[in-house]
């Protein structure tokens, strides 16, 4: 029997914006944990607070109060430096909307990743991934000329290039039809499983959160 | 700290960079001209600086005309003298005297006569036309010769063989002089002509002219003991207090002055359009980050700290800076080439591409300087890109980023920057008055703009579309009011002080002086011919009226016991006065227009000592007073005088004005001559004719020749410094299209709104001529108003003129900048008059 690491650690974890009368209180006490081999969809209504789980697991926001721990590490505290450090060596993000640089190539994009963690001259890995992707057609294209599955093939091989203990996904298909949405899901849910690392998943898509290990549904910036 | 030693990143930085610029320079091209042009106006100022500089240096001896000069001013050395040098080195005696070339049938110039004998030039050429000319004006066959210059050529329709009467005796035109070696003005600008030492002896001029200068030169052969030879020189004269002795190193002294002078004026304006540059770098690059705002976000959400984000851009500013410099400066060392073109061939110079990689390193440091302080602020704005802002798309503009550690960087910098110019010149404390003038004027167009806007929210709304566009545009956090209100009016002002300043100048000098001046001077009167000539005037005029002053020449010996030379240092505003031989006169009474400043008048009498009235201002410079004991150098004897009294000259008076006068008493026992003025309703030309005919001794200068010279040296001073102030405006114009550029986005969506609402293309074409107008009449309002108070100071205080505001002059700088400046402003938003809807509708 194997020991599951915890990757991610919420604990009573609050997060308001404004004061007074316009203070709105986004997350209200959320405490959850999520092992390094877990795949966890987030699901809620709009404005229920999925999103800035996503943007407090990557240390992109800063909690009100409460804790959270990314491999183990409280970052609650770190400053906007170490916060960087910690995102760069243990967490990859694929966004809704792919969010690649436009004026760099698909493989450019992939190799910013590892060249953020000063990983210099990897074009051989970071090639061989979006060769597993399909898309070793495609390695010296710019976002423009890729469709829209394609960019988001890349922005997974971005995410995933580090070998990274967490990928925070914010809606990966929300942008794509059905199809790709699905061939995509797939494609993250092989290559995190292979590689045992943690998946979070914001999503609408109650079928897509079914396929995940555990849901954790939000309402009101609580975990119901 | 971590990042300074690791390579590997840097290499990563390097690379990005590199790349990001192959992919992006349209979004650089900005930043890339404007530093390109501001760096070519320094390069070029250090570039033809050093060039003239070599070139000086490299023809020093021809430049002085040997190895040693020695004026002994309006008296030859003695024979014994000459034969003392002529054991020690090669001797040549030239004299230089004023004169008038007549024309038998008609016309006189008043010239510059130079005799030579056979050893000149001991260096260099006497280039003539035809060639051999100055070898056969030496050679005595038939009648004797005269080689003039082209002024005197085209002034008095000459040709070769044609006759030339100087004095009583009839010279033929033996050749045009191209250039000699020594750069003497007159032969450069003015009326210049050589004749034969053999000729100018016939003249017999026993009495020695206050207009004559007698120079000796020497050339030292190359295997003597230099140094030893010019010491025994100066031992030989050091005695004669009226000998000047000058060596290679102190030739062309008043040409470096100039080059110094001019290339510090030149180093203000570059580093002047180097700052809008600046504001426009700012500016460009503050856009470039906020279209790249996603990506920046996108290297933060990957783990790139903002520090590592920073420098990439920076390093791309670096290279930009780098290639623009390199090329700025590649342009300046060739620029010699061309200005060769410019210098007119009698100066006999040939300027030479000079490279020197402490120019370029110059060059360059100060591009980074201002780069770097342009660059903080906008580059600060990087850390408040938040990548959060991915997951719920909005991104907000950043704005330059002022916090007190910026501030702090901002000031060391800049204090950096205005102390490596203060440090490098001579005139530091006018340079740093500069420095203060020009940020505070930034400080001041910032704040009208601020304040235009301001006024405007004040204002009531109007109900008119095209106002309320306009007024939105301006009154808009991405209004185009400062950036245009700076950039335009600090180069806009500058235009103006320069062009007010000269134009008054140039009203007064040129304008004013021929209703108030003489017809004609006198100089070079003996006293015998003096009352034959009053008499010859007055049959031709009785009408005429005529003034008459004693006049003898001398040179400054000694202040206090103290040598001058010792005492006033070379930038010294009246180092002139104590240059060589200078007229003094004198008088039973002070001169009407001259009123005693301190001290009083001497009483008639006593003839045993030397009395002395001196120049207020002269005085002041030269640090004596009332009292003090100067030391004169008078037809070659030493007298010593007390100084009596100060007197206000007024050399823009058209009397005969003397900066020295001395007691009549005394000073009728000197051997003199006379200057005179005349004013007559006769034409100039008519009376100068008949006066040479009648007494060709005497000199007789046209008083408008010598205007209509000033004023076209006035009208080219005024071209050339307006045309470099409009540098200036160039950058300004560039920094304000590159506001526009950058705004393109915007506005096109903003016109696209309107489109939508059914406003029409005329509407908006005369919002933004609106917008503009506003905010250039704000601008010029402040800037012809800061112009006017600061001309005015110059020219009534500085040159003590009367100062007056010339309406055609400033309409016509201003309207043809704010045309220029709009029709680029159209030029830059053509793409945004008519955009396409179906982007919008598609959210693209």
């Amino acid at each position: 029997m194997t020991m599951n690491k915890s990757a991610i650690q919420f604990s009573d974890v609050t997060l308001s914006y404004g004061q007074n009368i316009n203070r709105v209180d986004v997350l209200k006490g959320i405490s959850f944990s999520i092992n390094t081999d877990e795949i966890v969809s987030i699901v809620g209504p709009s404005g229920s607070g999925k999103t800035s789980i996503i943007m407090l697991a990557a240390g992109l926001e800063k909690t009100s109060s409460g804790a959270i721990k990314i491999n183990n590490e409280d970052i609650t505290s770190l400053n906007e430096n170490a916060l960087s450090a910690v995102r760069r060596q243990h967490v990859g993000i694929v966004f809704q909307s792919f969010y690649l640089i436009p004026n760099l190539t698909a493989l450019e994009n992939v190799l910013l990743s590892l060249e953020a963690n000063q990983k210099y001259n990897k074009d051989e890995d970071a090639i061989a991934l979006l060769t597993e992707f399909g898309l070793a057609h495609r390695v010296h294209h710019l976002p423009s000329e890729l469709s829209g599955g394609e960019q988001q093939r890349v922005a997974i091989a971005r995410a995933l290039i580090n070998k990274p203990a967490i990928i925070l996904a914010d809606e990966p298909t929300g942008n794509l039809d059905e199809v790709t949405s699905k061939n995509m899901m797939q494609l993250l849910f092989d290559y995190t499983r292979k590689q045992q690392t943690a998946l979070v998943l914001v999503t609408h898509d109650n079928d897509l959160a079914q396929q995940c290990d555990r849901i954790i549904e939000i309402k009101d910036g609580t975990i119901v | 700290m971590a990042l300074l030693f690791n390579y590997q990143q840097w290499l990563f930085i390097h690379r990005y960079a590199v790349r990001d610029i192959r992919r992006s320079y349209k979004k650089l091209w900005i930043i890339a001209l404007t530093l390109f042009i501001s760096l070519l106006l320094l390069s070029l100022t250090f570039s033809i600086k050093q060039s003239l500089n070599d070139e000086i240096q490299a023809n020093s001896k021809e430049l002085l005309g040997g190895d040693m000069q020695i004026s002994s001013g309006i008296k030859p050395l003695s024979g014994e003298q000459l034969q003392k040098l002529s054991n020690i080195a090669e001797v040549s005696q030239t004299v230089n005297f004023f004169t008038m070339l007549s024309k038998p049938d008609g016309g006189a110039v008043f010239t510059d006569l130079r005799s030579i004998d056979e050893h000149y030039p001991l260096y260099g050429v006497v280039q003539t036309e035809p060639a051999g000319a100055r070898e056969k004006l030496l050679i005595e066959t038939g009648a004797p010769a005269v080689l003039i210059n082209e002024n005197i050529q085209n002034q008095l329709q000459l040709k070769i063989g044609d006759e030339l009467k100087i004095m009583n005796t009839i010279f033929v035109v033996g050749g045009v002089i191209a250039s000699v070696p020594d750069l003497t003005n007159s032969a450069a600008f003015g009326e210049f002509a050589i004749i034969s030492k053999r000729e100018f002896a016939k003249f017999d001029l026993r009495a020695a002219s206050s207009f004559m200068k007698h120079d000796t030169r020497l050339k030292i052969a190359k295997s003597d003991d230099y140094q030893r030879k010019i010491e025994t020189v100066q031992a030989l004269l050091e005695d004669d207090k009226s000998i000047r002795m000058r060596l290679p190193q102190d030739s062309a002294q008043s040409l470096r002055r100039i080059i110094d002078n001019f290339s510090n004026f030149l180093n203000l304006v570059s580093v002047s359009a180097m700052i809008i540059a600046g504001i426009g770098i700012s500016n460009t690059l503050l856009s470039f980050i906020n279209q790249r705002n996603t990506s920046i976000a996108i290297k933060k959400s990957l783990g790139f700290s903002a520090k590592t984000i920073q420098l990439i851009y920076f390093y791309e500013i670096l290279i930009v800076l780098f290639a623009s410099s390199i090329l700025a400066y590649a342009v300046g060392v060739l620029s010699p080439l061309a200005a060769n073109a410019a210098i007119p061939e009698s100066f006999g110079i040939s300027l030479q591409p000079s490279f020197s990689l402490l120019d370029y390193a110059n060059v360059a440091f100060i591009g980074l300087l201002v780069v770097l302080i342009f660059s903080i602020p906008s580059l600060y704005s990087i850390p408040s890109i938040k990548a959060a802002a991915l997951f719920r798309n909005t991104f907000q503009s950043v704005n330059l980023h002022f916090s007190v550690k910026n501030i702090a960087y901002l000031v060391i910098l800049t204090t950096i920057l205005v102390a490596y110019f203060v440090l490098q010149t001579r005139v530091q404390l006018l340079t740093l008055y500069y420095f203060l003038a020009f940020f505070i004027s930034i400080g001041i167009f910032y704040s009208v703009a601020k304040l235009l806007i301001f006024a405007l929210r004040r204002l009531p709304a109007f109900s008119n579309n095209t106002y309320k566009i306009a007024y939105r545009n301006i009154a808009s956090k991405k209004s185009l009011a400062p950036i245009i209100t700076i950039s335009l009016g600090i180069g806009l002002t500058l235009l103006l002080i320069l062009s007010f300043v000269a134009d008054n100048l140039k009203r007064e000098v040129v304008d004013s002086i021929p209703s108030m001046a003489p017809d004609i001077f006198f100089v070079s009167v003996n006293k015998s011919e003096k009352e034959p000539l009053e008499a010859f005037i007055k049959n031709l005029d009785v009408d005429a009226v005529m003034e008459f002053n004693p006049m003898v020449s001398a040179a400054f010996v000694s202040i206090n016991g103290q040598s001058v030379e010792s005492r006033v240092s070379r930038d010294n505003r009246s180092h002139w006065a104590i240059e060589g031989d200078r007229r003094i006169s004198w008088s039973e009474f002070p001169p009407e227009d001259n009123p005693i400043v301190s001290g009083e008048w001497w009483a008639p009498g006593n003839s045993d000592q030397m009395l002395v009235s001196m120049d207020a201002r002269i005085a002041k410079d030269l640090n004596v007073g009332v009292n003090d004991e100067i030391t004169l150098s008078i037809l070659g004897r030493e007298v010593a005088g007390t100084i009596m009294n100060l007197r206000q000259v007024d050399y823009q008076g058209m009397g005969t004005n003397f900066a020295i006068m001395i007691n009549s008493a005394f000073a009728d026992q000197l051997p003199y001559e006379y200057v005179g003025t005349l004013k007559s309703e006769i034409p100039s030309g008519e009376i100068q004719a008949q006066v040479v005919r009648q007494f060709p001794n005497i000199s007789a200068i046209k008083v408008d020749r010598l205007v209509s010279k000033v004023g076209a040296i006035m009208n080219k001073i005024l071209i050339a410094v307006t045309s470099i102030s409009l540098i200036v405006i160039v950058i300004g114009m560039i920094v304000i299209v590159s506001a526009v550029l950058v705004q393109t986005s915007l506005r096109k969506y903003n016109n696209l709104i309107y489109k939508i609402l059914g406003v029409d293309f005329a509407t908006i074409l005369k919002a933004m001529t609106l917008e503009f107008a506003i905010i250039y009449f704000t601008l010029l309002s402040f800037s012809v108003s800061a112009a006017a108070l600061a001309s005015y100071f110059v020219v009534e205080s500085i040159f003590t003129l009367q100062w007056q505001f010339d309406l055609g002059l400033t309409l016509m700088l201003t309207v043809s900048t704010g045309v220029v400046t709009f029709a680029l402003i159209l030029l830059a938003n053509k793409n945004m008059f008519s955009p396409a809807v179906y982007p919008l509708i598609r959210n693209e």
